[in-house]
């Protein structure tokens, strides 16, 4: 999964106006983000990649760019 | 001559519906678009992932404030619809907003959530100062989930534990219920709760694990029950929901997010929700409209004839009848039939009279239209012949371009699409709600019968020479008496259908109309018809209040089959002169325009009610009239009045 696909699937997703360079923001200064956002957003993943990806740890990351690693590191493996 | 390399460019696909919903909003024309919203969702629920896809707009529309919506609606002409739904549960529930603002949505209804806290809803249900209760919510969800039983039970846990626990959270849910009925003003909605594997497997023995399913069962039954002992409260039922497909829950959302429910279900809940909103204004669709080629049966009547369709005996053919079986089903509770196809007349009336598969036939159907017009006429001629909107109307076709011409030409008709898969039609059919009502009357079992009279009596009409000849051959019998217990459903059911004949569309619900029943300070009167083709059972109701300066008529209506019969003229009449036989002074009423009721504006005055006053029209144009009692109007001569107005001795 690139970048771009990441991103647009956060914009879709989530129906979040994101930056392309938003993806090095700490999670707390993307606009209007919630706890609940990462889980939608990894259901979401799971559903174009049909690849279960580990949740717990996701869920301790800082920025959206720590997420997209874990994610792509999920996706290829 | 052409080469390939001046060939037209290919033209770019049409952007998808989702696609132009982000190009609304990117434009900030979603507000002012709401209306266009509503058929780009319909384009969304006919695809094949429907529900994703309809959370996904959802959560784009959820964004955009309600408020905005209605200003730029009504800038524009008409403004929308609201519903303020108030949402608590146990579960963390912010995922129900996007799927519950997109099925609105489809209704052309803008949501205004007001979400609780997690886990709040015992205190939102208890305290009358919670959102439930002032937020002024037409719907109060209070989402119920298998947690909120296991969360009460000790740990480790026992069968007696989880059965004390569930008859206690009943007993909780039945007192809570009648306070919210008691305190609160919309509709209190509920739910089954599911029993999932990862609970039942928590015992280990057989014998408790059937103790611990039977109490479950206990549960559900209970709540469901709580929908026949309280008004106002509706339960939805999960298991049918559940049945359809999708994860009951997410392990992992419920863990770290504590979202017991998961998102295809509530998208599922969103959808019955939806249509319970339509239900309780009365929106809710009275017309199936079918095609027949394919729709109805397997097979191109005009190309392969009669005997090369079926509805029977193939396969395919099978699936046809099967499908036929459920639109019978339908019909035989209310919904009108009719059938919208490009053939001819006499051929289709040949096949619904002697092919020997149909399930459906002549008799029930309220309108055959078989010609070669385009069906979006054919439906609003349909409209015409049964007196009713087109918007009341659902279309079922199998072909994409019908279907489009439709939505696009009539995009108040909710479309269903079918496609070549005839063993899919039936679920295609009833993937929406479109006809569900509260409750069901014996007018509306009969409603079919009720209309084909109807062209009988309009055949009358044609061969009569004059009105007043015909009025004379049809022979009317008006009853006008107070309203009985055995009518509550069907006089309130009236307030809630009738639109034309409605001179102020207040609507009642069963427990408001038994408000006014028991108030001796009201007149509550049912009008019953008949005439030489049957009964027609109850078509009207007026609603009066006695006060010191008189009788005031709060609302008067009737059912739009029995117009201009002379039955209205007879109902005022004898308003009229109950009203001298109390020695009340005059008798006052008014006119509430809406978009519907124009045509019975003038109606007081023509029985001799002088105009007293008209609000601006921006305050609605409402009319009001008043009667001196002086001269009483005739009862028209053609028909036979009975009253029964006496007071039953309490």
């Amino acid at each position: 999964m690139t970048e771009d696909d990441f991103i647009t699937l956060v914009r879709d997703e989530l129906g979040l106006p994101l930056a392309n360079d938003e993806l090095d923001s700490e999670l707390d200064g993307v606009v209007s983000w919630d706890s609940l956002h990462i889980l939608r957003l990894v259901a979401a993943v799971e559903r174009e990649t049909s690849r279960r990806i580990p949740i717990g740890r996701l869920l301790a990351d800082r920025s959206l760019r720590a997420i997209y690693d874990r994610v792509n590191a999920a996706v290829a493996a | 001559m052409t080469t390939v390399d001046d060939a037209p460019a290919v033209a770019a696909p049409p952007a998808g519906p989702l696609d132009r919903l982000r190009k609304l909003r990117a434009e900030g024309r979603l507000a002012a678009q709401y209306r266009t919203v509503a058929s780009l969702l319909a384009e969304l629920a006919h695809g094949e992932n429907a529900l994703t896809d309809l959370a996904r707009a959802g959560q784009l529309l959820s964004r955009l404030d309600p408020d905005e919506a209605v200003r730029e609606t009504a800038a524009a002409g008409s403004p929308v619809d609201t519903i303020t739904v108030a949402i608590t549960g146990h579960s963390t529930l912010g995922n129900l907003t996007a799927p519950l603002t997109a099925e609105l949505a489809r209704h052309g209804i803008v949501l205004r959530p007001r979400l609780s806290d997690f886990d709040a809803y015992l205190r939102d249900l208890q305290d009358t100062g919670s959102l439930l209760y002032t937020s002024g919510a037409d719907l109060a969800l209070v989402v119920l989930d298998p947690q909120m039983i296991f969360d009460e039970l000790p740990k480790p846990w026992l069968v007696e534990d989880l059965e004390r626990a569930a008859a206690a959270k009943l007993a909780q849910l039945d007192a809570l219920a009648t306070r919210y009925v008691e305190h609160g003003t919309g509709t209190l909605v509920l739910n089954t709760v599911p029993l999932l594997r990862a609970h039942t497997h928590q015992l280990v023995d057989l014998a408790s694990r059937n103790r611990l399913a039977i109490a479950w069962r206990e549960l559900n039954i209970g709540l469901l029950r709580l929908a026949s002992t309280h008004s106002r409260v509706a339960v939805l039922d999960l298991e049918p929901l559940i049945a359809a497909g999708g994860p009951v829950t997410e392990p992992r959302m419920a863990s770290y997010a504590k979202t017991y429910l998961g998102d295809e279900l509530l998208a599922r809940y969103a959808r019955e929700v939806a249509h319970l909103a339509r239900t309780l204004r009365a929106q809710a669709k009275k017309v199936l409209v079918l095609d027949a080629d394919n729709t109805l049966w397997d097979g191109v009547l005009g190309d392969d004839g009669p005997d090369g369709i079926a509805a029977a005996t193939t396969f395919r053919g099978e699936a046809f009848g099967q499908f036929q079986t459920v639109v019978k089903q339908l019909g035989s509770q209310g919904v009108l039939l009719a059938v919208a196809s490009k053939n001819d007349q006499d051929n289709v009336l040949q096949v619904l009279r002697e092919h020997p598969d149909m399930v459906l036939r002549e008799a029930d159907l309220a309108r055959v239209n078989a010609n070669w017009s385009p069906k979006d006429g054919n439906l609003r001629d349909i409209a015409d012949k049964l007196n009713l909107g087109v918007d009341s109307f659902v279309f079922v076709d199998d072909s994409p371009f019908e279907c489009g011409l439709v939505a696009a030409s009539l995009p108040g008709v909710a479309v269903v699409r079918l496609d070549e898969e005839p063993a899919l039609h039936i679920e295609k059919l009833l993937a929406d709600g479109w006809f569900d009502v509260r409750e069901l009357t014996a007018e509306d079992r009969a409603r079919t019968a009720l209309y084909r009279t109807e062209a009988a009596r309009q055949d009358l009409l044609d061969s009569a020479g004059s009105m007043e000849e015909y009025l004379g051959q049809l022979g009317v019998v008006v009853t006008v008496a107070r309203v009985t217990e055995g009518q509550v459903a069907r006089v309130a059911q009236l307030t809630l259908r009738t639109n034309q004949f409605n001179l102020t569309t207040q609507r009642l619900q069963p427990a408001d109309l038994r408000a006014r029943l028991d108030d001796p300070a009201y007149l509550v009167l049912s009008i019953r018809s008949a005439d030489r083709f049957g009964d027609n059972g109850v078509v009207g109701a007026v609603f009066a209040r006695r006060a010191g300066d008189g009788l005031h008529v709060e609302n008067m209506l009737l059912s739009c089959r029995v117009f201009a019969r002379g039955i209205e003229q007879a109902t005022i009449a004898t308003v009229l002169a109950q009203a001298r036989a109390e020695g009340l002074a005059a008798v006052h009423a008014s006119y509430r325009p809406t978009a519907k009721n124009k045509g019975v504006r003038g109606f007081y005055p023509s029985v001799g009610f002088a105009t007293a006053a008209e609000t601006a029209a921006m305050d609605g144009g409402e009319l009001r009239f008043v009667h001196d009692l002086a001269e009483l109007p005739a009862v028209p001569a053609h028909l036979h009045l009975d009253t029964e107005l006496e007071r039953p001795p309490s």
